[in-house]
């Protein structure tokens, strides 16, 4: 076997504090290729992190790593990286075109035209690139941007909150882009505080609450790991009342209750609640309509994480 | 927190209610915006690096008194090289300094990021955001002119042997010393702000400041010593010239041969009353701006 | 140096307001003079006027400091109030590259303003006097203009309030600090300036004479342009994201 391929993003025991305000508290992780999604509320340390991963920012304590290289004071690391800032401020007086090309000026690229018009086509703005960047709306903003970042095909791209200002129609479309570079095997992290748009678009949750990170991974297997919390699932079968009869025996089920034409069913552990289920069903005789977890939204995960 | 039955649908009663006691009115919302005004143009309430310029300045206006007051009191006699008609003389980079920094602090933000509707939505009017805002800033400024005059008429007295003859020889220094300290900083603190209320940007307000507050002073000494028909008139258009002709003038005393008022030889009564139309024509145009700008 | 910043950086400083501004204080020392040459008396010396008064008076004392400060503060200073920044920083170009080149067009803009000024300024009040004077201030103002860039570029990165740090150097620390504390000379870089400009000329007597000899004028220039430099570089190398917002 070769040697592992560093990680895309690394965080190894991250702190940054402003004074005697910590913003970011021994936070670690790793970030692959994929979609990558950075959610919490608005002040929880999201932005902080996205700076010192795109080197714009120097972590109090800890080591941020991109690709295998340190973040801090390292412009080499731009060859392969990609930042779409927060901020929507652009340079007003040059034109979309422009400004891409500038950016793929500035990265040395061999055909710069050419680039930045390529990067201008992926983010959908051929039609409006002639005209000045100043009297663009929010979501156009946003997308030359993206255009700007992408221009040297960068290997890692960070959006900080990249849906802001967006209408929903552009919000599609963004997601759509993210998705495809994502296909293409490349890294994308980018923050949200709007619960749906890293549900819709998120390989891969990291949580941060309040400076810390709450919790890593795919949201369902994040649910699964919230043992003390049981676990819903709306059950629609047959016979509802002999199912339930017959499902109260189950260890790993701890209520049952009878809603408007279905069963509402709490469970300790997922597995063994998945398992039991069919078991259960077949034993009694009862078909099985519908079974799906109440709960499981990236919402609930979302709230009870924040509560604890 | 959800009720017995979430999926129900519910709004919870959080408490809030509506407020229908006494209100405090306008007066009390003017003085609510002087105070926050006063205590922004030191910095005071907000981080450190925003006290850092006017704090510097604010020292700077002081070091001449407290060294004519080391003087005194060291040698025990009155050798009187800063006194209170030239002390504008010593302090009117500080001051300027003062008004290019703070002056576009005032109005800046405000005008910077559209915040004026939230004032005027409530009991202010737009006549009383710029009437508090010119006190607090006039009232900063006042620290700077006024304060070090009455430093020094105190320390003086308290330096002479003879406290009682000293009273009787100079007690009109007081109400002297009041009434250039308050116009200097009127006359500065409202040219300087309306030069900064027509920009939002803090850049072009701070150029704007100093160009017309230091760029004069060089170039009224050097038409002034060119002399002749035209340049002695010089004098009355440097803002900080014509302070100083104000002050000899409150002061009751004559410019030296070799000071600009000297050489211009104006009528010492002009100073005062091209610095009230100065201050006039500013708080005109601040009055002015704050009726028609888009809140 | 680096075309495409020198570009942008180029069409920032061109597309504010502020460039008038600048022209406007330029035109000043020239009305000056007219109004010298209108106006001035029969025993007027226009050799220690042009020096004295005009030249090291008023251009080097305030119009310079002046018209350099609003320049060097657009250039980085415009870029970070906005947030541009960014889009630089983002890319593999050495830093040093990116201040030498943004020093290098604000001092651009600087001479073409402050050189066309004080040749037509001194031209105009210089009549039979020696014409070295007008060429000695116009060596010395192109020396002190690439030094004040050079500080106040560094001053733009490093705080948010440039503008304000520079009044307090140029008006505080040169006008009147250096007056009391003659020591203040070796760091100040008006006397760089009028050291270097006093090398072409001589005026008779003990009329005005610049307070630095040309040798150590021109040495400390040297060494203050590189160590204000080597500043910049260090710090727009270390320059974080939100400080300055």
């Amino acid at each position: 076997m070769s040697p592992p391929a560093p990680p895309a993003i690394e965080l190894r025991g991250v702190s940054r504090w402003y004074g005697n305000v910590v913003a970011v508290n021994d936070v670690s992780f790793e970030v692959g290729p994929g979609v990558t999604g950075l959610l919490g509320p608005n002040g929880a340390g999201k932005s902080t992190i996205l700076h010192m991963a795109a080197g714009f920012l120097r972590p109090s304590a800890g080591e941020v790593r991109i690709l295998g290289e340190p973040a801090w004071r390292n412009p080499g690391i731009y060859r392969r990286l990609g930042l779409v800032p927060e901020r929507e401020a652009v340079y007003g007086f040059l034109t979309g075109r422009q400004f891409v090309e500038l950016a793929a000026r500035l990265h040395r690229l061999p055909d710069p035209g050419a680039a930045a018009a390529r990067a201008i086509a992926r983010v959908d703005m051929a039609a409006a690139a002639d005209r000045p960047c100043g009297g663009y709306s929010k979501g156009m903003k946003q997308r030359i941007k993206i255009a700007a970042a992408l221009v040297h095909d960068p290997q890692v791209l960070i959006l900080d909150e990249p849906f802001n200002g967006a209408d929903p129609r552009q919000r599609l479309h963004l997601m759509d882009l993210l998705r495809r570079m994502a296909a293409e095997g490349r890294t994308i992290l980018y923050s949200s505080h709007i619960l749906e748009e890293v549900e819709r678009l998120a390989d891969t949750v990291l949580v941060m609450v309040a400076g810390r990170l709450a919790a890593s991974g795919d949201y369902r297997q994040i649910r699964a790991l919230m043992t003390d919390r049981p676990h819903a699932f709306t059950v629609r079968s047959s016979d509802d009342r002999a199912l339930a009869g017959r499902l109260l025996a189950e260890p790993a089920i701890t209520g049952i209750a009878f809603e408007d034409g279905h069963l509402e069913v709490r469970a300790t552990a997922l597995l063994a609640a998945a398992r039991a289920l069919p078991v259960a069903a077949r034993e009694a005789g009862v078909t099985l309509y519908e079974v799906r977890p109440t709960d499981e939204s990236l919402e609930r995960v979302f709230a009870y994480l924040v509560r604890r | 927190m959800p009720g017995p039955d979430a999926r129900a649908g519910a709004i919870y009663d959080l408490g809030y209610r509506a407020y229908d006691g006494p209100r405090l009115g306008r007066a009390a919302a003017v003085l609510a915006l002087y105070t926050f005004t006063l205590r922004g143009a030191f910095g005071i309430g907000r981080r450190t690096s925003a006290k850092v310029v006017p704090v510097t300045v604010t020292a700077f206006a002081y070091i001449p008194a407290i060294v004519q007051l080391g003087i005194a009191a060291l040698l025990g006699s009155r050798i009187e090289i800063i006194a209170p008609w030239n002390y504008l003389g010593y302090s009117e980079v500080p001051v300027a300094l003062f008004c290019a920094g703070v002056a576009p602090e005032i109005f800046g933000r405000d005008l910077r990021y559209r915040t004026l509707s939230l004032y005027f939505s409530r009991a202010l009017q737009r006549t009383d955001y710029a009437l508090a805002k010119t006190a607090a800033f006039v009232t900063a400024l006042a620290v700077l002119t006024l304060g070090p005059l009455l430093l020094l008429a105190i320390g003086n007295g308290l330096a002479s042997d003879d406290l009682p003859g000293y009273l009787a020889d100079h007690w009109r220094e007081l109400p002297q010393s009041l009434a250039a300290g308050l116009t200097i900083a009127f006359v500065a603190g409202c040219g300087s702000l309306a030069i900064a209320a027509h920009t939002p940007r803090r850049a072009y307000a701070t150029v704007g400041v100093a160009a017309w507050f230091l760029i004069t002073l060089p170039l009224a000494g050097i038409l002034v010593a060119i002399g002749g028909e035209i340049g002695r008139f010089a004098a009355w258009f440097s803002p900080f010239d014509l302070l100083y002709g104000t002050a000899l003038a409150i002061f009751g005393r004559t410019p030296g041969a070799d000071s600009i008022q000297g050489r211009a030889d104006l009528p010492l009564g002009t100073y005062p009353l091209l610095a009230a139309a100065h201050a006039a024509v500013a708080a005109l145009l601040i009055l002015r701006r704050f009726r028609q700008v888009q809140a | 140096m680096n075309a495409d910043i020198a570009r942008l950086a180029a069409r920032t400083l061109l597309g504010q307001r502020r460039t008038l501004l600048v022209v406007l204080l330029a035109l000043v020392p020239v009305l000056v003079a007219t109004v010298f040459r209108l106006a001035a008396g029969a025993d007027a010396d226009p050799g220690l006027f042009t020096a004295r008064d005009l030249l090291a008076g008023l251009v080097v004392t305030t119009v310079l400091p002046l018209v350099t400060l609003i320049f060097a503060t657009g250039a980085f200073g415009q870029d970070i109030e906005d947030g541009t920044i960014v889009y630089l920083l983002a890319t593999p170009v050495p830093r040093r590259e990116m201040v030498l080149t943004r020093v290098l067009v604000a001092w651009a803009a600087a001479l073409v303003v402050l050189l066309p000024s004080t040749l037509l300024a001194g031209a105009i009040a210089i009549e039979s006097a020696d014409p070295a004077i007008v060429l000695g201030f116009l060596v010395g103002v192109a020396a002190g203009a690439f030094i004040y860039t050079a500080a106040f570029t560094w001053l733009s990165i490093a705080t948010g309030r440039a503008l304000v740090a520079g009044l307090l150097y140029v008006f505080l620390w040169e006008g009147t600090l250096s007056g009391l504390f003659s020591g203040i000379r070796f760091l100040s870089i008006r006397q760089y300036t009028n050291g270097i400009a006093g090398a072409f000329f001589d005026l008779p007597g003990d009329a005005w004479s610049p307070r630095l000899g040309p040798g150590t004028a021109f040495l400390l220039a040297a060494l203050a342009a590189a160590f204000l430099l080597s500043l910049a570089v260090r710090r727009l190398e270390r320059w974080q994201l939100g400080e300055s917002a």
